[in-house]
């Protein structure tokens, strides 16, 4: 009964993967599964046509800048609740959690109506603080276990030697909750590469990202290399994922282990 | 301890970082939900994106039959999305906590790169599975059960399996870590006194864990009000939902007010069924 669960779920998880696997390296250019023959040329013009490659550098780019302003915003929250334990902190801290909780089109239509009004609209820098302040909430909590976890001895050992906040903080406080910032760095940067909605709204008539160009492909009559990218995507994302499984215990930071 | 205490005393440096860190939420978050809320009040210009000024015109329409019944409707798809979901995940998130470590992480591996990987990717792997040349139709010919077969998108139900997918992995790592921590003790000894599994599944675990399932059902509820591809790539249109409308509205008919009136009716949808949520958390945790 189990078992027959666990098939049936990881069946149904697993089987558009497996379908879009099989359309990607068929030959032909109809979308057909299973493949009469096997080919590598939609992969190859998935990664030699400037418009893939660019809508790749693209997404790639916001993703990473996006993820870095999400991180450091979501650290100097942490750290300074950490340290001052103000209502002002948490204050700031309950509004980092605020985007997560809404629907993305109200985030994309604030922000659109917002860009416009500045001037920015149609601009990749809007799109990339706007990812990297809505997708804050998610190294706000991991970066929030790292700072639980941290105990007064170590600090105050640091401080009875005499260092000063800074010196307590690049030596003792960031080392030790790095791990979950480079965590919460990684999953930013994979949902900004893989958002669509958000990126759309406030600039996708010029940036075109991976996700709107696969959209906008998909939409108005597609071919195979649609479905290379989505592979190629899949791809990106697990293995990132699987280095990060390496390097965090992604188990304990969801909250298993009885102790933690 | 006392050292420690006597670092929490805010200084200069924390103020600055605070107050800039707050400046930034506050410029990039709340400023552009607040001028959404402004914007729902201009009036439209066909011309440009609005005039300003001060009229109800734009709620007034969202109360016309139209909006009225796709609002309607996105409730109801959300709903009905949202109880499945839980439905599904709860029973999985319940036999992979039992399973060893090295088991549980592939399958918290597996459920995190589907949480992360695009709505677009998804729904364009379903369009291909439920297309009549290369998916499950498709299947059913070769073996021989449907002899003319036909594509199963764009459907109400193409719409409802792609909203459920979507949501599977979130609601799964959602109710993992209660669930894997859950006291064992009182399910072991329904199942020594010889408790078949299904009493065991709704007797205890289902009222142990009523106070983790109400509060995911209703956070899935508000996540599928705002789900766009999912609609526009596997439903008809008369299945869309109120994102799909808020989004044509605002980049289709370039008539912003209407769509900043919509996002803020739903953003009151969504602030009214958080509120229920943390209400009812909150009462049923002693």
């Amino acid at each position: 009964m189990r078992t027959l669960y666990f098939w049936i779920i990881g069946t149904l998880l697993i089987a558009p993967f497996v379908v879009v696997l099989g359309v990607s390296v068929g030959a032909s250019s109809n979308i057909a599964f299973p493949p009469e023959s096997l080919s590598i040329i939609w992969y190859r013009e998935l990664l030699t046509e400037p418009e893939w490659l660019a809508a790749i550098g693209r997404s790639l780019l916001i993703a990473v800048v996006a993820g870095l302003i999400a991180t450091v915003l979501a650290l100097a929250i942490n750290y300074v609740l950490w340290r001052t334990k103000t209502g002002f902190a948490k204050a700031t801290f309950a509004l980092g959690l605020g985007p997560f909780l809404l629907p993305p089109i109200i985030l994309a239509l604030g922000a659109s109506l917002f860009w416009a009004q500045v001037g920015w609209y149609g601009r990749m820098e809007a799109t990339i603080i706007s990812h990297g302040v809505f997708f804050v909430t998610l190294p706000l909590v991991i970066i929030a276990r790292g700072f639980a976890a941290l105990t007064d001895e170590v600090v105050e050992a640091a401080q009875m030697m005499g260092a000063t906040p800074a010196q307590v903080f690049r030596t003792v406080v960031f080392p030790l909750v790095a791990p979950y910032v480079f965590t919460g760095f990684a999953l930013v940067a994979i949902i900004s590469v893989n958002e669509y909605l958000i990126a759309n709204m406030i600039s996708g008539f010029v940036v075109e990202t991976l996700p709107i160009k696969i959209f906008n492909n998909v939409r108005y009559g597609y071919s195979p290399v649609v479905a290379a990218a989505s592979i190629f995507f899949v791809a990106l994302t697990v293995t990132i994922l699987l280095i990060l499984s390496r390097i965090t215990d992604l188990v304990a930071l969801f909250g298993t282990s009885k102790d933690t | 301890m006392g050292a420690a205490r006597m670092m929490r005393m805010p200084s200069y440096g924390s103020r600055l970082i605070s107050g800039l860190a707050f400046g930034v939420m506050a410029v990039f978050f709340v400023v552009p939900l607040i001028f959404m809320i402004v914007v729902s009040f201009y009036q439209p210009d066909p011309m440009g994106f609005y005039k300003v000024d001060f009229v109800w015109e734009n709620y007034a329409k969202f109360f016309s039959s139209f909006y009225y019944t796709v609002s309607l409707r996105s409730l109801y798809s959300s709903a009905l999305g949202a109880v499945l979901v839980v439905a599904f995940a709860f029973p999985l998130v319940l036999f992979v906590s039992d399973l060893s470590r090295s088991h549980q992480q592939f399958w918290i591996i597996s459920l995190l790169s589907l949480m992360c990987l695009s709505e677009v990717i998804i729904g364009f792997a379903w369009l291909i599975l439920m297309s009549q040349s290369a998916g499950i139709p498709g299947f059913l010919e070769w073996i021989g059960l449907w002899d003319n077969p036909r594509s199963l998108s764009p459907s109400f139900g193409a719409m409802m399996i792609g909203l459920v997918f979507l949501g599977f992995s979130i609601v799964a790592l959602i109710l993992y870590p209660s669930v894997s921590r859950r006291d064992r003790s009182i399910e072991e000894a329904a199942v020594t006194l010889g408790t078949p599994p299904r009493l065991v599944f709704f007797k205890i675990l289902l009222p142990t864990f009523r106070a983790s399932l109400v509060p995911v059902t209703l956070t899935m509820f508000v996540y599928m009000l705002g789900v766009f591809v999912m609609p526009t790539m596997l439903g008809r249109p008369k299945d869309w939902t109120m994102t799909v409308i808020i989004s044509d509205k605002a980049l289709g008919d370039a008539n912003l007010p209407l769509g900043a009136a919509l996002a803020v009716v739903m953003l009151i949808v969504t602030v009214l069924v958080l509120i229920a949520s943390a209400v009812l958390t909150r009462r049923r945790t002693p």
